[in-house]
């Protein structure tokens, strides 16, 4: 496909020997919420560990828009135009929460190690970082320390981090883990209208949300992707509802 | 939401002001010599927390930066009075401080690979490398002697040959908050930023785009730079350099100077620089045991007061601010009294016992500008009950402290 923005080809990784993710085929297409579910320790945080060079792949291949970002440093990833959230939250949490969506937004727009210019002069970068915060609803918090906020106004900034700069393709991991209903809301919200026109892959275990957010979902169970499609047909999958939905369906 | 020139400009006048009014104040002998070192330590400190503080990279060897800057220092002074090299003295920091970025330039491309410890035991090991080198490379570094100059022989700038320790003062005075500003600077560029979130969460600012191990590398050069300048600064005031300047000893004293002052805060290290120095040079010529109370002093700021000096200042900020300060003055008035009695009555038997071991012969001695005798039993018997009472009784105001601290920064509804 053509307009694939994120594949991976027959991805493995072993830890010491086991095989923690077994073979992964995935494939995003441009402008697709796709949504990845599976049981816990199925491998849906190493597989984003994968893709995002946090970890290095034992064979196989992963590509964003056709390139060939295989181990590469996260750093490069991201410059690639792929930036991702985390499970648990990771922010800058000695600084304020403008500072932390200005730094995000730094080397997107072209600043890179630069130390002769002052970033308080830099009219479009304070303006946008401005704008976001006004996006996450976090500007009665904009000189607060990222450390000190509330668990809910953290994830949201664990967001805004990674939406700064304009990534093409966002991973989110678990963004609605830990919340209250009304948080929930707030945050799908928040995801709906910062992802909008870009590509999302969201790992996420609310069964609400996924089928709320996603356009299709694939299903991971031990390193392996057991089915990929609309939410209709993946509910409707009879390896699915053995394996993990029937379960997951119960509980709700 | 942007301050006018002015504004952002009058602290650095305001600045300008007392450092120039500073030497018509304190006139005193031995006050200007005081003063020249303690720039010397504000701008050295300062370049310190540009890894500490700002950049998250505990360096056990940050002298090395400032004895080489120094080294080259002399050297060229040396050159300059030979007249091979035509170059005036205010221009000499200059030099050190290119000596320093050229050595960290080397170290740093393999030192910032990771921060943490790998990072300290790198440093602690170029500190030991160098300090060894002082030793064996004698045309560089002199051996035991040093390596000294004249930088009276520079030519003249604008008349002045800085023979008096006044004339220095001012380019040492000028040369700190040149470099005051400077690094106030890159504390506000992209790259400075990013050293800060570099320290916070160095995995995160990989995944905005930075590689951290870059962001590092760019600190520790600017941080060798100014640790030059210091240096240079020193071969001016001084005229000498020996292994002294360079060793993990010194590397230390700056580690403490800049956590007296503060890691956490910009102009930490400049209270810093100033409390350590008076420490070292003032009561260093009182007592031989100065190195233990400026440990003492440094051991409690680790265990009670991590944020140091400028966050003992901070934290009254919140009080201040509330219109509550009024309210800790009392207990702080209370606690003073048994404090100082325990404070006072613990130097006095420190320095007793330093006095009868290691002067018995003297059976006098002069202590808080008071002369006792040593054989009789009532010194001891009062500084004992000092201490003893001094503690006790403080331990009980603590409480009444810690209770009128709690209200004064109290606020409705919002988590600390």
């Amino acid at each position: 496909m053509a307009n694939e923005a994120l594949k991976l080809d027959n991805v493995k990784k072993n830890f010491a020997g086991t095989e923690i993710i077994r073979g992964l085929n995935l494939s995003v297409a441009k402008n697709e919420r796709h949504a990845v579910i599976g049981p816990n320790g199925a491998g849906k945080s190493t597989a984003y560990n994968l893709i995002t060079g946090r970890y290095q792949v034992s064979s196989g291949k992963v590509f964003l828009n056709g390139e060939d970002i295989t181990n590469l440093e996260p750093y490069e990833v991201k410059r690639k135009g792929l930036s991702r959230s985390f499970q648990i939250t990771n922010i800058f949490p000695k600084m304020s929460v403008f500072e932390n969506v200005r730094c995000s937004l730094l080397w997107a727009m072209g600043y890179k190690y630069s130390f002769w210019k002052l970033v308080g002069n830099q009219t479009a970068l304070n303006e946008d970082a401005e704008k976001i915060i006004e996006e996450l609803n976090l500007k009665n918090r904009r000189d607060t320390l990222a450390g000190v906020l509330s668990y809910a106004e953290q994830r949201a900034l664990e967001i805004g981090i990674t939406i700064a700069g304009g990534s093409e393709v966002i991973l989110l991991d678990e963004p609605t883990a830990g919340m209250s209903v009304s948080e929930t809301e707030y945050i799908v919200g928040l995801i709906r209208k910062v992802t909008e026109g870009k590509t999302l892959l969201v790992v996420e275990h609310d069964m609400g949300v996924v089928f709320d957010l996603a356009d299709r979902i694939s299903v991971l169970v031990y390193g392996e992707i057991i089915a990929t499609g609309t939410p209709t047909e993946v509910k409707e999958n009879q390896a699915v509802q053995e394996a993990y939905l029937g379960a997951a369906m119960e509980e709700h | 939401m942007q301050k006018s020139v002015f504004t952002s400009a009058l602290p650095w006048i305001f600045a300008a002001a007392i450092l120039i009014v500073l030497p018509f104040i304190f006139t005193g002998g031995g006050s200007i010599t005081i003063m020249n070192q303690i720039g010397i330590t504000i701008v050295l400190a300062m370049s310190y927390n540009m890894l500490l503080g700002q950049g998250g990279m505990l360096s056990f060897g940050h002298a090395v930066y400032m004895g080489i800057g120094g080294f080259v220092a002399v050297h060229v002074m040396n050159i300059v009075e030979n007249e091979y090299l035509w170059l005036p003295l205010p221009f000499l920091p200059l030099v050190g401080g290119l000596v320093g970025l050229g050595f960290a330039t080397i170290v740093g491309s393999f030192s910032t690979r990771k921060a943490g410890t790998v990072f300290a035991m790198i440093s602690l090991g170029i500190g030991e490398l160098i300090a060894a080198c002082c030793i064996i490379i004698t045309v560089f570094f002199g051996g035991e002697e040093g390596i000294s100059g004249d930088r009276t022989m520079a030519p003249p700038t604008f008349g002045i040959e800085f023979i008096s320790q006044k004339e220095v003062y001012f380019l040492i005075a000028f040369w700190v908050l040149l470099s005051i500003f400077v690094m106030y600077l890159f504390t506000q560029t992209p790259v400075g930023k990013m050293a800060n979130a570099v320290r916070d969460n160095p995995e995160r600012a990989e995944f905005v785009g930075y590689s951290q191990r870059w962001v590092r590398y760019v600190s520790f050069c600017g941080a060798g730079f100014f640790a030059g300048v210091a240096g240079a600064l020193f071969a001016i005031n001084y005229e000498i350099l020996t292994e002294q300047n360079l060793n993990t000893v010194m590397s230390f004293q700056v580690l403490l100077a800049t956590y007296i002052g503060g890691v956490g805060f910009f102009l930490g290290p400049v209270f810093g620089a100033i409390l350590f120095t008076i420490l070292q040079t003032v009561i260093g010529l009182q007592t031989d045991l100065w190195a233990l109370y400026t440990g003492i002093v440094f051991v409690l700021m680790v265990m009670f007061l991590p944020t140091g000096l400028t966050g003992l200042f901070a934290m009254h900020l919140i009080p201040l601010q509330l219109g509550r300060l009024g309210m800790l003055i009392k207990p702080y008035a209370k606690i003073f009294v048994p404090g100082l009695a325990f404070v006072v009555g613990a130097i006095a038997l420190i320095e007793l016992i330093n006095h009868v071991r290691h002067h018995a012969e003297e059976q006098f001695m002069t202590l808080f500008w008071i002369e006792f005798d040593t054989t009789s039993f009532l010194p001891w018997a009062l500084f004992l009950i000092m201490v003893a009472v001094g503690f006790y009784v403080s331990r009980a105001f603590a409480k009444e402290v810690a209770e009128a601290w709690g209200e004064a920064t109290f606020v409705e509804g919002e988590r600390r």
